[in-house]
């Protein structure tokens, strides 16, 4: 992947920039707004993420004038501030995701990832096919191998959350913001509860364990080698 | 300085003000009643001639002219006529007796002026009221008086009363003076008092008179906004100090933790072990200060523009479904209750967040086995959300202080948690204005929030929302 981070706290940016280029990205760096636009404007890349606070031009104002010019980069977008509606402001204003500072390095990696692995028209998609894991977004039915499971309305939802993001970790709060629409962190374990519920209604049947569990990082839909 | 001061004080305005308007209404009273008296006078005056007039004519229909004129002179001899002037002309205006100016003779009053007589001003005619009384075809009879003796009085009356309201006024301005004088020494000691409190003496209050009137009224106002004012920065220093005593507690066992680490581990095993264990540790930590931020962000208020129409009753079956398998794993019995429709104004991200809260607290301070159930019905104009459970429940002087920031129940000392959760739960139904009330579920707790129905504003708004225990 090739990635663009406009930051201007030389610490932030180094462990962001290390930690990329540990898992084998390309990733160039603007310490201020507007460095960071003619950046953006001039090259190609996957996934631009945009602090908001930043000197000379703000990071909306960045993303404002991006999508005013027809670059549909994804954005993530990160912030001190962690504001309902901040997070609301910056979605409107053309964000992909929204991240609140301080974060784990694998939790940007995974929303980067997701964002830069977006299938596009992905709503226009009536079928979700994984391994002989099949789902029919129309009638609400999932089969492995031929077999129809039988699941409840959320984890029908978690299973599709996973489907869409098949082969890429999803942390607990991508899930929780995207099946449950929890913009805050539970204390119970509402994620893990759900999650191996499905799996055990996965796995009925079948001994390849579908859903693999990353300790510290979150889940992914893989086959296990 | 003083002088310029007293003058610009509201009271001395006001003083002033009254003085000017009463100044006016009585210079009108006064000169109506000049106007009244002067008329009156006149009317006397005209009584008198005429009265000195009809007796004379009398005379002369009797003793002919020669009887009138011996009555005249007896009357101005014996000064009867009090100073009046006769006259008898022709009519064909010769004058047979008297110094009454020429006029011309018809039956009636006319006003004359002549030659003056001495007490006139300086210069001035003398002016004369003259009644005309025809006594034979030939012949008249003139009797006029000085106009100045009514003109005289008149102004005599004129003058007192200028007199009484230059009094007036002055004990008008005197008063102001004296009221402002009064008033601007209590605004000063008011005024002490402040800057002393500025200056940091907080524990200084307005000096009260104890009349009860207005300054005093607005003296004790003041005081109980200081007394709340003092309230809040106790209660804030108290919060300090429990930020400062919630974060060194794991910072101190951190801190212990690596210097451990650091003494013992051999192997990179060990290492990676105590690293993850301090990042869970920090993570703890910040999560604290989100939910802090959280807590302010919501007590500012701002966020009532994410305010919207939804059922709370689908909201809460919602929340229900996620948590039921989260209870069955901590062998709790959750139970739902919802009767119809319940809409409410609210913002649907936080009202998640307050009954997650609600939950997640039921189910982490009562042991496995415990019912829980959350109820929620339209009552009259509002939504009830209530949540109860058979557990140990909360020990009555302790129902007021659970939403107190890091407050830790007696019976709860040892459960995880930061001290926040209900704390973030009373931010967010103060934002809706929404009441709650904790009682006895005998046994357990149970919590009651009174949501205004949607549309039903009555007492929506910051203010409304309070605690109360029963």
């Amino acid at each position: 992947m090739k990635l663009l981070l406009i930051e201007d706290d030389i610490r932030t940016a180094e462990f962001v920039l290390r930690g990329f280029r540990e898992h084998g990205h390309v990733i160039e760096h603007a310490t201020n707004g507007r460095d960071g636009l003619l950046l953006a404007v001039e090259e190609k890349y996957d996934v631009i993420i945009i602090d908001r606070m930043l000197p000379m031009m703000d990071g909306l104002a960045i993303l404002k004038s991006l999508r005013n010019v027809k670059n549909e980069t994804p954005v993530l977008l990160l912030t001190a501030m962690g504001g309902i509606g901040d997070r609301v402001e910056g979605l409107d204003a053309g964000a992909d995701d929204y991240l609140v500072k301080p974060y784990a390095f694998s939790e940007l990696n995974a929303r980067v990832n997701a964002l830069a692995r977006r299938p596009p028209l992905s709503n226009e998609i009536t079928f979700l096919r994984f391994a002989d894991l099949e789902m029919n977004l129309l009638k609400r039915t999932v089969t492995r191998s031929g077999v129809m499971l039988d699941l409840q309305p959320r984890e029908f939802q978690l299973l599709e959350y996973l489907l869409r993001h098949a082969d890429q970790i999803v942390t607990r709060t991508m899930l929780l913001e995207g099946v449950w629409d929890f913009h805050f962190d539970p204390k119970t374990n509402i994620v893990e509860t759900h999650i191996s519920r499905l799996r055990a209604k996965l796995n009925t049947g079948s001994d390849v364990d579908l859903i693999q569990t990353f300790r510290g990082s979150g889940y992914a839909l893989r086959v296990p080698l | 300085m003083y002088p310029s001061r007293l003058f610009k004080t509201a009271s001395f305005k006001l003083a002033a003000a009254c003085a000017l308007i009463f100044g006016m209404s009585s210079a009108a009273v006064t000169g109506l009643v000049f106007l009244n008296i002067k008329a009156a006078l006149d009317k006397q005056e005209r009584t008198r001639i005429q009265a000195e007039a009809f007796p004379l004519r009398e005379e002369f229909s009797l003793g002919g002219l020669q009887g009138l004129l011996v009555a005249i002179r007896e009357r101005q001899r014996g000064h009867l006529a009090g100073g009046l002037d006769y006259s008898i002309v022709r009519s064909d205006g010769e004058r047979i007796f008297g110094d009454l100016p020429k006029m011309p003779l018809s039956e009636g009053w006319k006003s004359v002026s002549g030659p003056p007589d001495g007490d006139e001003p300086e210069g001035k005619l003398e002016r004369l009221n003259v009644y005309r009384e025809k006594l034979s075809p030939d012949l008249w009879l003139l009797v006029g008086d000085d106009k100045g003796r009514v003109a005289e009085s008149a102004s005599l009356v004129l003058q007192e009363s200028v007199l009484g309201f230059l009094f007036s006024l002055m004990l008008a301005v005197g008063g102001g003076i004296a009221v402002s004088h009064v008033f601007l020494n209590r605004i000063d000691s008011i005024t002490r008092t402040a800057e002393a409190i500025i200056d940091g003496d907080l524990a200084r209050r307005m000096p009260l008179r104890g009349v009860g009137d207005d300054i005093d009224r607005l003296s004790s106002t003041l005081n109980r906004m200081l007394d709340r004012i003092a309230g809040l920065m106790d209660a804030l220093r108290h919060v300090t100090i429990n930020i400062a005593h919630d974060l060194r507690t794991p910072l101190g066992r951190l801190r212990q933790y690596l210097e451990e680490t650091r003494r013992r581990s051999v192997n990179i095993k060990g290492y990676e072990d105590a690293v993850d264990h301090a990042i869970v540790e920090a993570d703890e930590m910040l999560e604290t200060f989100s939910a802090m931020l959280r807590i302010a962000e919501i007590e500012s208020g701002k966020r009532v523009s994410g305010f919207g129409s939804l059922d709370l009753g689908e909201l809460v079956s919602s929340v229900m479904e996620t948590f039921k398998p989260v209870a069955e794993e901590s062998a709790h019995c959750l139970e739902v209750v919802v009767a119809g429709r319940c809409l409410i104004n609210g913002d649907a991200e936080l009202i998640v967040q307050l009954v997650v809260n609600l939950i997640e607290n039921a189910m982490r301070h009562t042991p496995a086995g415990t019912n829980i159930a959350i109820n929620v019905h339209a009552a009259d104009g509002t939504v009830i959300l209530q949540i109860a459970d058979d557990g140990p429940g909360v020990l009555e002087c302790e129902r007021e202080k659970i939403f107190r920031r890091f407050y830790r129940g007696e019976l709860s000392r040892t459960t995880p948690g930061n001290g926040l959760g209900l704390s973030l739960v009373a931010a967010i139904a103060s934002l809706h204005g929404v009441p709650i009330t904790v009682a006895d579920n005998h046994p357990g707790l149970l919590m009651r929030f009174e949501f205004p129905a949607f549309g039903n504003t009555a007492n929506a708004g910051r203010d409304g929302g309070q605690r109360r225990g029963s």
